[in-house]
């Protein structure tokens, strides 16, 4: 332990940090705890590539740093799910395809998740309020809004 | 049997049937492989071009499999590893299913015809007897051998032969199957390894300083204008390896990211003076004066004389911004630097053209070096991919170690290679009958390859601008026009610029598309009556029958006039395309109409895209999943492109460098999208990657036509210039605000403790200070220095307490530097009169204050007098702390005694003339000091009195709060009336207060507990700081403090009342329903809006309401300004949530523009501020 130690919970487990405390949250989940889901799109919190709970609610990691998440229960993509047994809303979006790329992704999902976690059934409007500040390039949109409908109890129609 | 462990069957195993093509004598091996099968069933496909996120992994393994008879599961898809795959140039022009799946598909089939006769031999059966099922080859007797049995331990090489017969679509099983992506389900769990994630052993972290001349790289400055870097301008940074200098090419490598990122930011580099650029805000006139060299692509007819003999001449120029490729994720490399043989782990989309880059950067043979592609954020076309890579091949040769590199934002918003702006000039003419009499086209089309950054910056490259021939793409309208022209004019970029999605097809077409339309509309025909007339091609005919039909077109030979619907005016338009790309003159990728339905706000200007029929005829579709989301992209992003998408420049480089200044589409504004796919699976596969965005912008720009009865001929269709379209050329006046206020009197409040001075009191004073100058000869005594006292004589209670009391002093707001030891002092307070350095308050006898005896302290806390004699600065405010009593005064000594103690010289102070003559202190404490304890007010409330002390006394609120006068004390009659620290204002705490809520006592007590004010924001600037260390204050002490500080609000406002006024300010200012026009309000929406927006779906920490925001209201910008620079990071307290600073992302004009429309959209009955671009240049500066 050095001085610059510092305890985040992470996914359920703790870890000892060594950086120093204003470090964006994102790059010691990504190089410290050796995490890929969340991505570094601007570091200004306007993309959202980079989301993560904190405490249940949407984060953005990259402008975070680690002394904000002292005693804080932190989830990240990984935290959700696997491929072997993926969570619901990570289940909805391989369900629908709803990527291109991929980039964008554990944004969606770790939103949607935010969003279902304060409201279990969210109306459309909800859904689409929630993404806003989401960006994805690829244009996979309407792929991910369905999947996020879905993943809230929606019945979504296939498409012809 | 053989088990699976045997040595025997290992090797077995061995074995492998490959299909292969004589390597370029500059690859390290001598074949390239297509398809490899091993004894044990496994099928590897090898594929030159990459998977840019848009599915086609998914895509060739199902033409592999089909052609092989496999299932898809047993195929793996290997993409752009130089060292494995095979040459088949970049992934560009939608060709991986058309032209580089087709050697694949080959080798497939020529494998299995290899296979199934080396079967009809081993069983001597008729090859037309057998059934193919994964794999397993089964004879009518239902006797079977399996692929991998077949090549047993043989190593079986095929040349890759032209002539082989590949399955009939009829018998297709896998391809026309819509199968899920494989890449999905790792990427939903973030188990996929991107080229942002890879690590390798040992690996450093690296970032790069780029040049002033951002998002410029022709011309003689390029790589010849740094002057010096100043490494010792780093040397703190901990953990740095390297600074790296090449040319212009700057670099830096640490251990750790963070501390990259650090040093890239504190990096000293001096450049030389930027030459200046064109004006690219008129991009019309920069294009017109670029040099360039015409090329006719098509010269039909007798252009000239059918124009000039035309009855209606219709001559149109058509205009097209720079736009970005925009990648969600900024670049991203990693570089292992070895003599022999040197990876890099790379997103590019052309692995092999940068292997031969990076030999030619690096001196090395290609051989040598191996290019890995990995997965990356999607790019559209060529964006900072290879420069990056480059940039990890230096930093990692010049340190010995592998080294990742990651760009910035805003390094891959202002360098990456930009779609280029392009200008399309008609000359044409109808005739009589409305028919087209004559079409001359000319396009204009500013752009190289944009060589990899890292060649130019080193100048391993020269930086004289090539010209690339790729304004011709679809340059060809599809139309049979009788007498027709096409010139492409070949021109040297002005900005960096290559190929962008639709290159520049998508340009021309909205030229060609727009045109027609505006023939029909004047010929007085139907738009797509008109197109058909000069359509030939019956696959684009049926195509565009299909598309009308499905979205219902009704004819429309006369626009109709379009009934508003409130301000909402709604219009449809059509548009057609074949993209026509690759090297003149091209082939056709699929046929793609788009029949868009607009909505144009007539007041705001806002054209929303509400819905969009897309028709596509694709060919054999692969996956038709895949090339439904294909058209669904291309969709959404060519409708963002056309409604905001255009970079910014000044007359340097590019100035758009993060999302509010290069604002993308975001979910609210994509349309409805109803996908027709035409079944045409017996024709050849074509590329669907680009196709769909091609007639985009054209059928909104027809669609906005039909809705307002305005042509629009530039991109992009912005509010703004929708509006300047539909009044005339006359701007959209803003909403104009109140006239500028008068500065409000202050002297509103007088401070209920100052004494009245008059005339003999001041005549009094003027005599002290006389005998102040008079005693700067003869020395104050100094009191003597003690023995560090011995702190246990106190009671824990009492230090305690006295830590408390420091707490609310702020002592170690002041006394700690910047990372310091606590109260060690050393920092700089910039006051009017020069900077004074903060004192070391530790108990240290040399240097802090373990030599002072309690007299001593009391002395300097009351009178504002030295140990030794000499006079403190007010800047110390003694005035206030001499109000503190004994027994708290004695607290706060046995506490700072306690401490442990530093040993910290404090710095000299810089005060300038008269100031630095200490002992005209003397005069000013005689002018503005009382050396009193508080005396409570009897006629007031305990409480009131106890806010009162710890406001007044320690807490010592108004020496920020309160203006001072010329000589620097607070006026007494302007109390709490507002004041500056730090540059930051100090907002008035009074009814004098600009906040739209007047402050109320609960409001105070919740902003000093929790450091926010639903009403009022939160704390930010030295304000923070305040109440993180009011933290230890009880509950009962805040209370006091805001009762106190409340009785100077006449206006009393209970809670109802203030939430129903807060909820009547944010909806009237609320943005959702406006449209965002003009820079500010963009950069709201895109840097802002996520957290201040009302209504805005949680985050982390606290969203301050804007509406309601103290510094919005206030008559001075420079707290916004402060806080739009800085951000805020160190909160009050964490839950708070925290703000980036924003002074590396925007310009000073753009914070100008975002500070002025906040003004004006959150505080409409404010005044606007005047010359807030200087006070931005100013407090950057502080």
């Amino acid at each position: 332990m050095t001085q610059n130690t510092m305890r985040l919970t992470v996914n359920g487990k703790a870890y000892d940090v060594d950086a120093a405390p204003d470090t964006a949250l994102l790059y010691v989940l990504r190089n410290d705890l050796v995490l890929n889901g969340p991505k570094y799109g601007c570091g200004l919190g306007e993309c959202g590539a980079c989301a993560v709970l904190i405490d249940g609610v949407a984060a953005r990691s990259c402008v975070i740093p680690i002394e904000g998440c002292a005693g804080r229960d932190i989830v990240t993509l990984e935290g959700l799910g696997t491929r072997e047994h993926p969570d619901p809303v990570q289940q909805a979006f391989i369900s629908e395809q709803a990527a291109q790329c991929g980039y964008c992704l554990n944004g969606m999902i770790i939103t949607t998740k935010a969003l279902l976690l304060r409201s279990p059934h969210p109306t459309e409007d909800e859904v689409l309020e929630a993404l806003r500040h989401h960006l994805c390039r690829c244009g996979a949109h309407i792929e991910i809004m369905r999947a996020a409908m879905r993943a809230a109890g929606h019945v979504v129609e296939a498409q012809t | 049997m053989t088990g699976p462990d045997t040595t025997e069957h290992r090797e077995r195993l061995q074995g492998s049937l490959s299909v292969v093509r004589p390597a370029s004598p500059v690859e390290a091996v001598k074949f390239e492989t297509f398809i490899k099968i091993t004894a044990d069933g496994s099928v590897t496909a090898y594929n030159g071009h990459v998977d840019l996120g848009t599915g086609i992994r998914t895509a060739l393994g199902q033409i592999v499999a089909e052609e092989l008879d496999v299932s898809f599961a047993r195929v793996v898809v290997v993409l752009g590893d130089t060292a494995l795959v095979p040459n088949q140039g970049a992934t560009i022009a939608s060709e991986t299913i058309q032209i580089t799946a087709v050697p694949l598909r080959k080798a497939a089939a020529q494998a299995r015809q290899f296979l199934v006769a080396r079967a009809a031999e081993r069983l001597e059966l008729p090859i037309e007897d057998f059934v193919i099922e994964d794999g397993l080859i089964r004879g009518k007797d239902n006797r079977s051998v399996s692929y991998g049995e077949l090549i047993a331990g043989e190593t079986i090489r095929l040349e890759l032969a032209d002539d082989v017969p590949v399955k009939a679509v009829s018998a297709y099983n896998i391809v026309g199957q819509s199968i899920p992506r494989v890449d999905l389900p790792a990427k939903a769990t973030g188990e996929l390894v991107y080229v942002h994630d890879v690590r390798v052993s040992g690996m450093l972290h690296g970032r790069v300083v780029r040049p002033p001349y951002a998002g410029v790289d022709a011309g003689d400055f390029i790589g010849n204008s740094l002057i010096a870097v100043d490494e010792a301008s780093v040397r703190d940074i901990p953990g740095l390896v390297a600074v790296v200098r090449i040319g212009d090419f700057v670099g830096v490598v640490a251990e750790r990211e963070e501390n990259a990122i650090k040093a890239a930011a504190q990096l000293k580099v001096s450049w030389k003076p930027v030459p200046t650029l064109p004006d690219l805000k008129d991009i019309e006139t920069a294009l017109r004066a670029n040099p360039s060299t015409p090329r006719t692509l098509i010269n039909k007819g007798d252009v000239d004389a059918a124009i000039a003999a035309a009855a209606k001449p219709m001559p149109r120029t058509y205009i097209w911004p720079y736009q970005m490729h925009a990648s969600i994720g900024p670049s991203c490399a990693v570089a292992d630097y070895q003599d022999d043989h040197t990876r890099v782990w790379s997103g590019t989309q052309n692995p092999h053209h940068l292997r031969t880059d990076l030999a030619r950067l690096i001196h090395r043979r290609e051989a040598e070096i191996e290019v890995i592609r990995l997965e990356a954020a999607g790019c559209y076309g060529r964006n900072c991919a290879d420069d990056v890579s480059a940039d990890a091949v230096l930093l990692s040769r010049a340190v010995g170690r592998p080294v990742r590199v990651q760009l910035t934002r805003e390094q891959e918003h202002a360098w990456e290679p930009k779609g280029t702006a392009q200008l399309m000039d008609v000359d044409g003419g109808l005739n009589a009958d409305g028919s087209v009499a004559g079409y001359d086209f000319a396009t204009r089309y500013p752009s190289n390859g944009a060589p990899t950054l890292a060649l130019l910056l080193t100048g391993a490259v020269p930086h004289t601008p090539a010209i690339f021939e790729m304004g011709d793409r679809t340059a060809i309208p599809p139309y049979d026009y009788e007498n027709l022209r096409v010139v492409a004019n070949d021109m040297p970029p002005i900005a960096r610029a290559s190929w962008l999605r639709g290159v520049s097809a998508l340009p021309n077409t909205f030229a060609h598309e727009s045109w027609i339309d505006e023939c029909a509309s004047e010929a007085g025909v139907d738009p797509i009556e008109y197109r058909l007339r000069y359509l030939k091609d019956p696959r684009a005919i049926d195509l565009v029958n299909a598309v009308a039909e499905r979205a219902g077109w009704k004819p429309r030979p006369v626009r109709p006039e379009r009934e508003a619907e409130g301000d909402i005016v709604r219009g449809r338009g059509f548009a057609y395309a074949l993209y026509v790309h690759s090297k003149f003159p091209g082939y056709g990728a699929a046929w793609s109409a788009w029949i868009a339905d607009v909505a144009v706000n007539k007041a705001t200007g806002d054209v929303s895209v509400t819905r969009v029929v897309a028709g596509q005829d694709s060919g054999l579709m692969i996956n038709p999943d895949g090339v439904r989301h294909q058209i669904h992209g291309n969709v959404i992003q060519s409708t963002s492109r056309a409604l905001m998408e255009e970079v910014s420049f000044d007359r340097t480089s590019v100035t758009a460098r993060e999302w509010g200044a290069y604002p993308i589409i975001k979910f609210p504004e994509v349309p409805d999208i109803d996908v027709l796919m035409l079944p045409r699976q017996d024709q050849p596969p074509l590329g669907v990657g680009e196709s769909a965005s091609v007639p985009s912008a054209a059928a909104i720009a027809n669609a906005i036509y039909d809705a307002t009865g305005v042509r629009f001929r530039e991109l992009p269709f912005t509010p703004e210039r929708i509006l300047r379209g539909l009044r005339g050329e006359e701007l959209a006046a803003h909403q104009a605000l109140p006239p500028p206020e008068s500065r409000p009197d202050l002297s509103r409040w007088q401070n209920p403790f100052a004494g009245r001075r008059g005339v003999f009191a001041t005549a009094a004073a003027l005599c002290a200070a006389a005998i102040g100058i008079g005693a700067a000869v003869l020395p104050w005594r100094a009191i003597a220095p003690i023995a560090r006292p011995d702190a246990s004589v106190y009671s824990a209670a009492t230090i305690a307490r006295g830590q408390q009391l420091a707490a609310l002093g702020d002592c170690a707001v002041c006394h700690t530097s910047v990372n310091g030891l606590l109260n060690a002092g050393g920092r700089p307070l910039q006051t009017p009169f020069g900077t004074i350095y903060a004192t070391n308050i530790t108990p240290d006898v040399e240097t802090g204050i373990g030599a002072w005896s309690y007299p001593a302290f009391e002395r300097a806390m009351r009178e504002g007098i030295h140990r030794d004699g000499r006079h403190l600065y007010p800047a110390f405010p003694y005035p206030h702390f001499a109000k503190t009593t004994d027994a708290d005064m004695q607290a706060l000594y046995a506490y700072l005694m306690a401490q442990a103690p530093v040993r910290a010289e404090t710095p000299q102070n810089v005060i300038a003339f008269p100031f630095n003559l200490r002992p005209l202190m003397a005069g000013w404490n005689a002018l503005f000091h009382q050396p009193t304890v508080f005396q409570p007010d009897p006629a007031k409330s305990e409480i009131w009195n106890r806010g009162a002390y710890l406001v007044e006394g320690l807490g010592h609120c108004s020496a920020c709060h309160s203006p001072r006068n010329a000589l620097g004390a607070e006026k007494a009659n302007a109390y709490l009336a507002g004041g500056f620290a730090e540059g930051w204002e100090a907002p008035a705490l009074t009814s004098l207060s600009q906040a739209p809520i007047p402050w109320s006592e609960d409001e105070l007590y919740a902003y000093l507990r929790t450091g926010e004010s639903r009403f009022h924001g939160v704390a930010a600037g030295p304000m923070a700081p305040v109440v993180k260390e009011l933290a230890t204050i009880p509950d009962s002490d805040i209370r006091a403090m805001a009762v106190y500080l409340a009785s100077f609000n006449e206006v009393s406002m209970d809670r109802a009342a203030q939430e129903a006024l807060a909820a009547r300010l944010e909806s009237s200012t609320g943005t959702r329903a406006s449209a965002a026009s003009g820079v500010g309000a963009r950069i709201y929406q895109g840097a802002c809006a996520v957290c201040h927006e009302v209504g805005g779906a949680p985050l982390f920490g606290s969203r301050p309401s804007l509406a309601l925001n103290s510094n919005l209201h206030s008559t001075a910008p420079d707290n916004l300004i402060q806080v739009i620079l800085h951000g805020i990071a160190k909160p009050a307290t964490t839950d708070l949530g925290y703000m980036p600073a924003f002074k590396d992302s925007l310009t000073d004009g753009q914070i100008a523009e975002l500070a002025t429309y906040l003004r004006r959209q959150f505080a409409p009955d404010k005044p606007a501020w005047t010359d807030v671009q200087a006070a931005i240049s100013r407090i950057r500066q502080e």
